[in-house]
């Protein structure tokens, strides 16, 4: 049967029951616009988490001396020069940082804490969130800044501010503690509070001094697009031959995990509110096929073929879906779009940086996932379809003239 | 299999001990006790008998919309009984013309569109399809209600939709299953000319089944039916 007359007809029909497909139409608009704006947030909150994790000191790949991440300390160390570069065949790289960070212990004269002393050269932090963290006072100057920044939680907690010296205690390279003041340059303020009751950083070179070792316990890089991690991994394997070399889902897993769930959480999602909607598909279909009997018993009496009647109902109902599915990604789209200053999470600050994310969520769309909503939904129509339409043949032609 | 199957005769039908029994809330009812019949080229005829005495029955075996339990029914020297039901749906395309008691128009398609209809299901070229539906059209004198889709005709013209869908690509029997149940007696007789017409103009052979006594009075062929069997076959 030519398909035009089927698409002709289906169409036909479609607008015959114009209130009923409406409010069928209305329902697979709203559950794919509601899909995709679902869809974007988890992006989003997925893309968050890895920059999150990605920003926090970790970078995409870590070298680290064997046994750091067990023991974080000064006895775990590796030499680097201060002029190293990504090997050549490297893929290209957005930045690197030599850090020394060790465990210490931080005192005001109103509270001790314990933190993570990290010296770092600020120049190479562009990699890290410390380049876009609010700062009230002076950032490091350079590599051999002796003074501190610390984060605005732990400067409430010790209760001390701008200007103030503060004492650091560490171990030192020796094995012997090592005590020295610093005044505070600046308060950072991070997004999440738990980093800025953490981190405290001062001149790369300052530390390496406390601790009397020219050594770094880090090195810290990140790439322009993460495709490219483990081409890079697998360059400085070979580099740093002894060190490991981690990529940050194996330095964060508890990020990795989520990161991976959101990719599951996409497909539940879509599957929870499409299945739902099936449910009304097939019905509509049905009461409308069964609407038709008689007339599809004299279309097949006089000489259609069963399988045109199947084709008929699938394009129909295909036809619903590919209009709703057009519209609602429409509409989906441009609730992301207008939502495109991200929500504000901050009253849930806590439970949110529990998740590893920021309390800014932007809804992030992606191409790939558009198209799979597209095809898994139009998947769906046709599956829906094949019920009703088997309904429509299972009655024969002259049983059907008959009702 | 009978003999019945593979001749090719004058006959556009030919049933031979034809019998057919429905359950009814598990009850057998025999509809149909084999039945002989032969129905020839440029007849028009029609079953008649009270309700229940096998004529829609009769007319449903012949169409290929049912089959028989026992005997052998040959439509154009073709064998039903050996056809699967793909193959009877092309033959029911290709050789046989339906009109049925309440029109079955396809109600989103204009009356031009109806009657292209199954030329389109026979892979008619379009050009030649829309000429041949107007022609047919005009030729049943309702022209001018081509573009009108069926809810918007009375019931005589949608009977007129359904003769020219029918009969427009040429079908070797035209099948009426009680042409004027819906009809009054001025429009039913309208009709009946224009059957009888398209009957001794264009040669279609025509069975109908029917209780209405004008519809017999213009057939050329009387076949009466009780109880399953034809107790009576005149010509007048």
């Amino acid at each position: 049967m030519p398909i035009k007359l089927l698409l002709q007809m289906s169409l036909r029909n479609i607008l015959r029951h114009r209130r009923r497909n409406g409010m069928m139409l209305a329902a697979v608009v709203v559950a794919v616009a509601a899909v995709v704006l679902m869809n974007s947030m988890i992006r989003g909150m997925q893309q968050d988490m890895a920059d999150a994790a990605v920003e926090n000191l970790v970078g995409h790949v870590k070298v680290l001396a064997p046994g750091y991440r067990d023991d974080p300390g000064i006895a775990r160390t590796f030499a680097l020069a201060g002029d190293w570069r990504p090997p050549d065949g490297a893929p290209e790289v957005a930045g690197w940082a030599m850090r020394v960070r060790v465990p210490a212990v931080i005192m005001s004269e109103r509270g001790t804490r314990g933190i993570q002393f990290v010296g770092v050269n600020p120049a190479q932090e562009g990699i890290s969130f410390l380049s876009s963290a609010r700062m009230v006072g002076e950032s490091l100057k350079d590599a051999s800044d002796g003074r501190i920044i610390i984060g605005q939680a732990l400067a409430e907690q010790l209760e001390t501010g701008l200007g103030r010296r503060l004492v650091i205690i560490t171990q030192g390279a020796d094995g012997l503690n090592r005590e020295a003041g610093f005044r505070i340059a600046g308060l950072y303020d991070a997004d999440g509070e738990g980093m800025e009751g953490f981190f405290v950083f001062t001149g790369v070179g300052a530390l390496q001094e406390m601790v009397g070792a020219e050594v770094f316990t880090e090195l810290s890089i990140r790439l322009h697009e993460e495709p490219a991690l483990f081409a890079l991994k697998d360059a400085l394997v070979e580099v740093f031959t002894g060190l490991e070399v981690l990529d940050w889902r194996e330095l964060e897993p508890q990020a990795a995990a989520m990161f991976v769930f959101a990719d599951a959480a996409v497909l539940i999602w879509f599957f929870v509110m499409m299945g739902a909607l099936v449910f009304g598909l097939v019905n509509t279909l049905v009461t409308s096929v069964m609407e038709r009997i008689r007339e599809l018993g004299m279309l097949r009496a006089v000489g259609m073929r069963p399988r045109s009647v199947v084709a008929q109902v699938v394009i129909e109902s295909s036809a619903l879906m590919l209009i709703g599915v057009a519209v609602g990604i429409a509409l989906g789209l441009a609730a992301v779009f207008a939502m495109g200053d991200g929500l504000d999470l901050s009253l849930w600050s806590e439970g949110v940086e529990s998740f590893g994310m920021r309390t800014l969520l932007r809804p992030v769309p992606l191409v790939d996932d558009v198209l799979l909503i597209a095809l898994l939904s139009l998947g769906l129509g046709v599956v829906a379809s094949l019920y009703p339409a088997w309904r429509a043949i299972k009655v024969k032609p002259l049983e059907a003239l008959r009702r | 299999m009978s003999d019945v199957a593979n001749r090719r005769t004058a006959h556009v039908v030919d049933c031979a001990g034809v019998s057919r029994t429905y359950q009814e809330d598990a009850v057998p009812v025999q509809a149909l006790r084999d039945v002989d019949f032969q129905f020839s080229r440029g007849e028009f005829a029609s079953l008649s008998g009270p309700s229940g005495s096998g004529k829609s029955t009769l007319l449903n075996l012949i169409g290929g919309l049912d089959r028989a339990d026992e005997g052998a029914i040959a439509v154009d020297g073709v064998a039903l009984n050996r056809l699967s039901e793909s193959e009877l749906s092309d033959l029911r395309l290709r050789r046989i013309g339906f009109v049925f008691q309440s029109y079955n128009l396809i109600p989103v398609l204009s009356a031009q569109e109806n009657v292209e209809f199954i030329m389109q299901l026979q892979g008619v070229a379009r050009g030649e399809r829309a000429e041949q539906a107007v022609e047919c059209l005009a030729s049943l004198g309702i022209a001018e209600l081509a573009r009108r889709r069926p809810g918007e005709l009375s019931g005589g013209q949608q009977q007129r939709v359904a003769i020219a869908r029918a009969i427009v690509t040429d079908p070797v029997l035209l099948l009426a299953d009680e042409p004027s149940a819906n009809l009054d007696s001025g429009t039913t007789e309208e009709l009946l000319k224009l059957l009888r017409r398209l009957n001794h103009e264009r040669g279609i052979s025509i069975l109908t089944a029917t209780h209405d006594p004008m519809v017999m009075s213009y057939a050329k062929r009387r076949v009466v039916l009780r109880d399953g069997a034809i107790v009576e076959d005149s010509a007048h």
